[in-house]
């Protein structure tokens, strides 16, 4: 549907480019999701963090996307000018390359993300102990970053880009590229999870789901496997990131905070844990909600919100890819029974 | 040419005024308080002038009440009342308390040419004002402004002075107006009196002073009195840090109790916890603001006091409506939990900005306001002093509460273990509710007590939280001793660290070693002993 009505409707005039724009969005969400799946609704650790790799890809980008996007002739960032910085520092000067950035921008995250759960999962901390951790590292971070020492732009975040790739990104037909390649990039982390939980490597991990201590019994090396998924669905996370960046301009600290991480568990509760389309269906509803209710009911949003999080622990523990396969093992119940 | 004549004239007016007031040299301070008092409009202005050129400290009571509008006639007597005061006072020739008749009073509204006269005065007038802060102040501003000329008055008033605290500020100008002028003998002087004493209000002065003197001898002498200050100063800081560090850790405390009893007892992360401690908060700003709507306003004082328990209270039937509703069913499901109680978190906190508005504030109570002087320069605060005591007080009643009576025997079988409890007929349901209840009532005093230090916000609670589940996580879960000693840890080194180091960098390091610290403990400092199954 996506990949066929909108762009139908967009080149019929139906559909404004600034839905697609909104929907490219969407899918970028809907990729972080398919990473906190993998790690939550696969493996049953709930990481605090996703945001925050998140965050990490779209920096990445956003880094590039400021340095191309000097004036001619300006050599620092405006920021960086009014903080009496004179010279560019080391870790910006590689992503004045687009493809090194491209490739950083993953990388980093993941490397973070190596070291973090090898030093956590090492000591078999995990479950509870693990959330509230990853939720201070996030909170560490969400404050490093918003500093002006750390030169990321502070509480204001990397912002006002005009070009991407050398494409004027306030162009329609550059939109709808980026809508496209956020369409496809989805499809192709999809289709890349999809192959990874019905691998060996992927039915292990469902294992250490649901015995850890078992797979360790049988003589599994359950933190590699744990610190595995863990670095991917952080990488998967910043791919992303990457995407969203040039779509919404803007990046800042508190896309990272906290409530940004499970926010993004709620979209995979939702959707259906455990379940790639739940991960997916979840992030594009819940955004999609987000838009509605936000227009229409601005202050009506967290209730929503927050009733979501209680009816979904409470009623839906498969989430709505759970509920509507129940609903079709009922009508084909019936079918046999009048048959 | 013209022009010229009548600025001459205006200059020989004023020389004729101006010798006019020199002229009545010697008019009684009787008479000047008689003339003031009836309004005697002929004589006024020469008396205001009088009083002005005559600068007597006797009169400065009197000046004062002039200046700040606050002069009333009684039988005779020049009166005052200061603000914030219920007495009245006799203001010459001796400022006393004195007893009158409402009716016999009457206000003396001076013009106001007259009473900006005095205004070159309105400084010294304050160095006689019956506030023994406001003396201090004015005292103190001396050290910037007094000149060598000042010394006399400022050594005849001291003389008289009884506060210790405005010696001190007294001392501190004449010292510093000595160190300033370039007399050498009075700066000798000076420096022998502050090499016996040490005090950290000097720094500034003695500083100015070394870089301003020639005199190579007194700037060894003062740079050396300099560096004791500054020892001085840092043990100074390291006891005040210490100290919010132990307010600071308290408040944790306070906190991280309840969410260590409710975790330890049903698995359950209550991320809404932080919500009971806002909760806990408006309760007492609502007890504040039905005492300003509906009782004696004598009766104010005692809102803070009333509002505690109510908020505890409150705050308890809150998070039992919350177990009842949610979490019920969510019992040794802990990420579920963590969701489910989060999205109850989301909807707390927009429900108290839906009925409070954003930012709303309580008063602390008078006797909480002020610290206990240690030394010069050491103050301990009386609200961070009483949320420390509020603590211990807490920590006693959990800790009676759990080992001593019979219901902490039974909470203590749940959490041990909940099955084998529930067949020897514990009603495991109902110590759930009590438990709740008992855990978010203390999230509602640490609230309560919040509000002396702090403005009441919806989100208040997010900025505890996060910080409170690491006191849990260090310190074990469900243990009472863990939680009291990783919470004192957790706020101290906090403080420490945001005084070394900018508070981010400080909190990140704190991060960082407590996550180093799980690395070698990760059930926390008091792990369960024995094996347990994971799965």
């Amino acid at each position: 549907m996506f990949a066929l009505v909108f762009p139908i409707g967009y080149f019929t005039g139906l559909i404004p480019i600034n839905t697609l724009t909104l929907w490219g969005r969407y899918f970028c969400l809907a990729i972080a999701a398919l990473g906190v799946d993998l790690i939550w609704g696969y493996t049953g650790i709930l990481s605090m963090t996703q945001a925050l790799f998140f965050c990490m890809g779209a920096y990445g980008m956003g880094m590039y996307m400021t340095l191309s996007n000097l004036p001619e002739g300006q050599l620092l960032p405006s920021f960086m000018v009014w903080n009496q910085v004179e010279e560019l520092p080391f870790f910006w000067v590689p992503f004045d390359n687009f493809s090194y950035a491209l490739v950083l921008s993953v990388l980093v995250p993941g490397v973070f993300a190596g070291i973090m759960g090898y030093f956590i999962f090492r000591k078999r901390i995990k479950g509870v102990y693990f959330a509230i951790i990853t939720q201070a590292i996030a909170l560490a971070m969400f404050l490093l970053f918003s500093r002006n020492e750390t030169m990321l732009g502070g509480t204001n975040g990397l912002t006002d880009f005009k070009y991407f790739l050398g494409f004027d990104l306030r162009d329609n037909s550059v939109k709808f590229g980026l809508y496209a390649w956020s369409l496809i990039a989805l499809g192709l982390v999809y289709w890349y999870c999809h192959n990874l939980v019905n691998s060996k490597f992927g039915k292990s991990l469902v294992a250490i789901r649901d015995s850890e201590s078992r797979m360790r019994f049988t003589k599994y090396k359950v933190t590699h496997y744990n610190v595995a998924i863990f670095v991917i669905g952080a990488m998967v996370a910043a791919v992303g990131g990457m995407l969203y960046m040039p779509q919404t301009g803007i990046i800042t600290p508190g896309r990272m905070d906290v409530q940004a991480s499970i926010e993004m568990i709620i979209w995979v509760a939702l959707g259906g844990r455990g379940k790639l389309k739940g991960a997916v269906i979840g992030a594009l509803v819940l955004n999609l909600m987000y838009s509605v209710f936000t227009t229409v009911l601005p202050s009506s949003w967290l209730y929503i919100l927050g009733g979501l999080f209680v009816i979904t622990v409470l009623y839906l523990p498969k989430g709505i890819v759970g509920m509507v396969d129940q609903m079709k093992e009922k009508l084909n119940g019936m079918f046999v029974k009048t048959a | 040419m013209k022009k010229k004549i009548s600025i001459f004239v205006a200059f020989l007016m004023m020389l004729v005024g101006w010798s006019q007031e020199q002229e009545a040299i010697n008019i009684p301070l009787d008479t000047c308080v008689h003339v003031l008092l009836h309004k005697d409009a002929s004589r006024l202005k020469e008396v205001a002038g009088y009083l002005v050129a005559k600068d007597d400290v006797t009169t400065y009571p009197l000046l004062s009440a002039v200046v700040d509008k606050r002069l009333f006639s009684y039988k005779g007597t020049a009166v005052t009342k200061f603000a914030g005061d219920t007495l009245y006072y006799s203001v010459y020739p001796k400022i006393q308390v004195i007893s009158i008749q409402k009716e016999k009073l009457s206000e003396v509204k001076l013009p106001r040419s007259i009473r900006t006269k005095f205004n070159v005065l309105a400084k010294k007038v304050n160095l006689v004002h019956p506030n023994k802060n406001v003396r201090e102040m004015s005292f103190r501003s001396f050290k910037t402004t007094g000149v060598l000329s000042d010394v006399n008055f400022l050594t005849s008033l001291k003389i008289n002075e009884k506060e210790e605290q405005v010696l001190l500020a007294a001392n501190e100008a004449i010292y510093s107006i000595w160190l300033k002028s370039n007399n050498v003998a009075l700066q000798n002087k000076a420096l022998d009196d502050l090499e016996t004493e040490v005090n950290v209000h000097m720094l500034e002065s003695l500083t100015d002073y070394v870089s301003n003197t020639t005199n190579s001898q007194g700037k060894e002498r003062a740079a050396i009195i300099i560096e004791d200050i500054e020892s001085r100063e840092k043990i100074i800081n390291v006891i005040q840090n210490l100290f919010s560090g132990i307010s600071l850790g308290s408040i944790l405390l306070l906190v991280a109790l309840g969410l260590s009893i409710i975790y330890g007892l049903g698995g359950v992360i209550n991320m809404s916890h932080g919500e009971f401690v806002m909760i806990g908060a408006y309760t007492a700003f609502s007890v504040q603001q039905f005492f300003i709507g509906f009782l004696p306003e004598s009766w104010f004082d005692w809102f803070f006091w009333v509002s505690l328990p109510i908020s505890f209270v409150v705050s308890g039937l809150f998070g039992l409506l919350v177990e009842k509703l949610v979490i019920r069913f969510l019992y040794s499901r802990p990420l579920e939990s963590l969701l489910g109680t989060w999205g109850v978190s989301l909807i707390l906190i927009q429900l108290a900005r839906t009925i409070f508005g954003d930012v709303t504030a309580v008063k602390s109570p008078e006797i909480l306001s002020g610290g206990i002087n240690v030394t010069e320069g050491l103050m301990l605060p009386y609200n961070r002093l009483f949320i420390i005591g509020l603590t211990i007080v807490m920590v006693l009643l959990t800790y009676f509460v759990f080992f001593k009576s019979k219901l902490g025997l039974k909470i203590r079988a749940v959490t041990q273990n909940r099955d084998m409890s529930a067949s020897l007929g514990v009603s495991v349901k109902r110590i759930d509710s009590l438990t709740f209840f008992l855990g978010s009532g203390l999230a509602g005093v640490a609230g309560c007590a919040m509000t002396l230090i702090g403005n009441v916000v919806p989100n208040m609670g997010q900025t505890y939280i996060v910080d409170s589940f690491l006191v849990v996580v260090v310190g074990g879960v469900g243990k009472l001793i863990g939680t009291i000693i990783s919470a004192m840890g957790i706020g101290v080194l906090s403080k420490v660290f945001e005084f070394f180091y900018e508070a981010v960098y400080g909190k990140v390091i704190l991060l960082l070693i407590i996550f180093f610290f799980l690395q070698y403990k990760p059930k926390g400092l008091f792990p369960d002993k024995g094996r347990h199954s994971d799965d």
